[in-house]
């Protein structure tokens, strides 16, 4: 699986969910795309405008991206704005799991951050665990995600993938 | 192989060794999920899975504690989606407006040592005082395993957390808990079980060993154990589940990712300054910041023992005049004790807010700060917007310090304080 596209955003480290979407739009909005138009707007107020003009955008994050609340509202929105992977030094747990489940791929990889700038294009081969930078002709790599996450984004996700067995293998 | 507390029970559950990195599928021993999470949930089972039924419902609970008593249309609107879904699935288990926040509902009610309990919200670990290992997950998490009964779990690496001693006056399990995430910072055991061990968590009451455990996540965790002893089991007998009590303990050589031994009797109180939860310092430090709300209660800091403190150095004193105080018992149970010990009297008589049991001031549902406002809390999450409004700052404390700041309407050691 490959994916190419251009960099939109770099977060810094511990950019939590409540910035991403902030509690007090997800309470009452169970439509996804009405969410998404509030998405990291107490932080970076053009990020849903300049998402849905891009193609393919990616965005790269320092650590501990995703950290806080458990909301899969955070995922779901930044999918819904058209993201189509995430790269960050590393995760928070609860934030890593959503993303795989919702079928919406993460790369950790460790030194990127320093090296790439926002409007840069990527290739990301996640087979090879190889970023390519097109704009600047570098690479970096990646450490292989797990088999059992791969198959769920192969599958789309943890519904399909687990439509597709019947429940879950033991 | 010598295991650590999670390891022990991830192998009970999968039923063979496991150990750490290994992806296992176990049973789910209890799931739940609230207003904030569970419509989702719900959703992504019937889009996902094409069934609302769940596997036991027994076993899922639904809580109305987010946006409760809902203060608007559309909450209430969320509110019909879920009782239906709960109905027609016959759960026994769903928890109204004003029942309590979904953590300590589970906590009464659910959790035991040894069980799998995963719920859809990130304060989950807050089982983990009892010896469940509890996570939280997201709503396609908990709709998988509201149909299958099952989940995925990566076996994690642990962080032993000792904390030795006796903590001075005015010193709890809140300030020590302040005082380990700014010392490991907020990613510090990020995919790790983090796992309170020493004599000074021993000598901790269940109650504060919850404040440890629910702030687990703010450092990244997976869970946040503790030992499961004879006060984890008059506390489930005091709930009349004695019979759920299994002892648990990590095995002497159990083999850990990180260690750091913490002096209970150097602590003092601590803050979380905006708007970071490892932004920690000396409630020194801060003495004098006006203060235009405080806040007492929540998942974190809004049981029995909180209140009981709380209300001990609110009594015959009034709320400071440019200053609110809310108060929040974290379910329907503590509301009613602390109305019986006069808690609820005394917290009202001095000036207080009581407003019903759930989340309320936490994530700024049912009531959020102003504009330029500067709340203190005795919560869990100090993050930009968290009470609703982003031009705000939030500081994080004690129930001691909390109720001694509302006295003088700026922030205020406690042990300036003779009672």
């Amino acid at each position: 699986m490959k994916r190419k596209g251009k960099i939109l955003r770099i977060f810094p480290k511990d950019t939590n969910t409540d910035e991403i979407i902030a509690g007090k739009y997800k309470y009452d909005e169970l439509d996804l795309e009405k969410l998404a138009v509030h998405t990291f707007k107490s932080i970076d107020p053009s990020f849903y405008a300049d998402a849905s003009k891009a193609k393919n955008p990616l965005i790269v994050a320092a650590t501990n991206f995703g950290c806080g609340s458990s909301r899969e509202q955070a995922p779901q929105v930044l999918k819904t704005c058209g993201i189509s992977c995430i790269i960050a030094e590393s995760f928070a747990h609860i934030f890593y799991r959503n993303c795989f489940n919702i079928g919406l791929p993460l790369i950790e990889c460790k030194d990127m951050i320093k090296k790439v700038a926002q409007g840069d294009v990527v290739v990301v081969d996640f087979d090879l665990g190889v970023i390519r930078n097109i704009t600047k002709k570098e690479e970096y790599c990646f450490k292989p995600i797990p088999r059992f996450m791969q198959e769920l984004l192969e599958a789309g996700g943890i519904m399909p993938y687990l439509r597709s067995h019947g429940g879950y293998r033991d | 192989m010598d295991r650590t507390m999670a390891e022990k029970i991830l192998s009970d559950k999968h039923g063979a060794d496991v150990s750490t990195g290994d992806i296992v599928i176990v049973p789910v021993d209890f799931v739940f999920s609230h207003d904030g999470t569970m419509p989702l949930a719900i959703q992504q089972m019937e889009a996902g899975l094409s069934t609302r039924k769940v596997y036991d419902p027994y076993k899922v609970a639904g809580v109305c504690d987010h946006a409760s008593p809902s203060p608007s249309e559309k909450a209430s609107n969320v509110h019909i989606f879920m009782r239906k879904f709960a109905k027609e699935n016959k759960m026994p288990y769903f928890f109204e407006n004003g029942d309590g926040i979904c953590h300590q509902i589970v906590v009464e009610k659910f959790a035991a040592p040894g069980k799998i309990i995963i719920g859809g919200d990130s304060h989950t670990c807050t089982h983990g005082a009892l010896g469940a290992f509890a996570t939280g997950m997201g709503s396609t998490d908990i709709a998988a395993i509201m149909a299958y009964g099952k989940t995925w779990l990566r076996v994690p690496e642990s962080f032993k957390i000792e904390v030795t001693g006796t903590p001075p006056k005015h010193v709890y399990s809140k300030d020590v808990m302040l005082h380990i995430i700014g010392e490991i910072t907020a990613d510090g055991a990020t995919h790790m079980s983090m796992e309170f061990l020493g004599d000074a968590v021993d000598a901790m009451s269940v109650e504060s060993r919850l404040t440890m455990s629910n702030m687990a996540i703010e450092a990244g965790a997976v869970t946040g154990l503790c030992q499961a002893d004879s006060k984890v089991r008059a506390f489930l007998e005091s709930h009349k589940r004695g019979q759920d009590y299994r002892p648990l303990a990590p095995d002497k050589n159990a083999t850990y990712a990180d260690e750091i031994i913490v002096e209970a009797e150097q602590m003092e109180p601590m803050v979380a300054y905006p708007h970071r939860v490892d932004n920690v310092a000396p409630v020194t430090q801060f003495e004098g910041v006006d203060v235009d709300q405080v806040c007492i209660g929540s998942c974190t800091n809004g049981r029995m023992e909180d209140m009981r403190i709380a209300a001990q150095i609110l009594k015959g004193k009034k709320v400071a005049e440019n200053t609110r105080l809310v108060v929040y018992p974290a379910s329907r149970d503590i509301l009613i004790h602390a109305m019986e010990e006069e808690f609820i009297k005394t917290m009202a008589e001095a000036g207080a807010a009581i407003c019903p049991p759930g989340c309320g001031f936490c994530i700024g549902r049912t009531v959020a700060l102003g504009d330029g406002e500067v709340a203190l809390s005795t919560q869990n999450r100090n993050f930009k917007g968290r009470m609703g409004n982003d031009n705000a700052e939030i500081y994080l404390c004690s129930p001691a310090t909390a109720a001694v700041s509302a006295i003088t309407g700026k922030i205020t050691d406690p042990r300036d304080v003779v009672i």
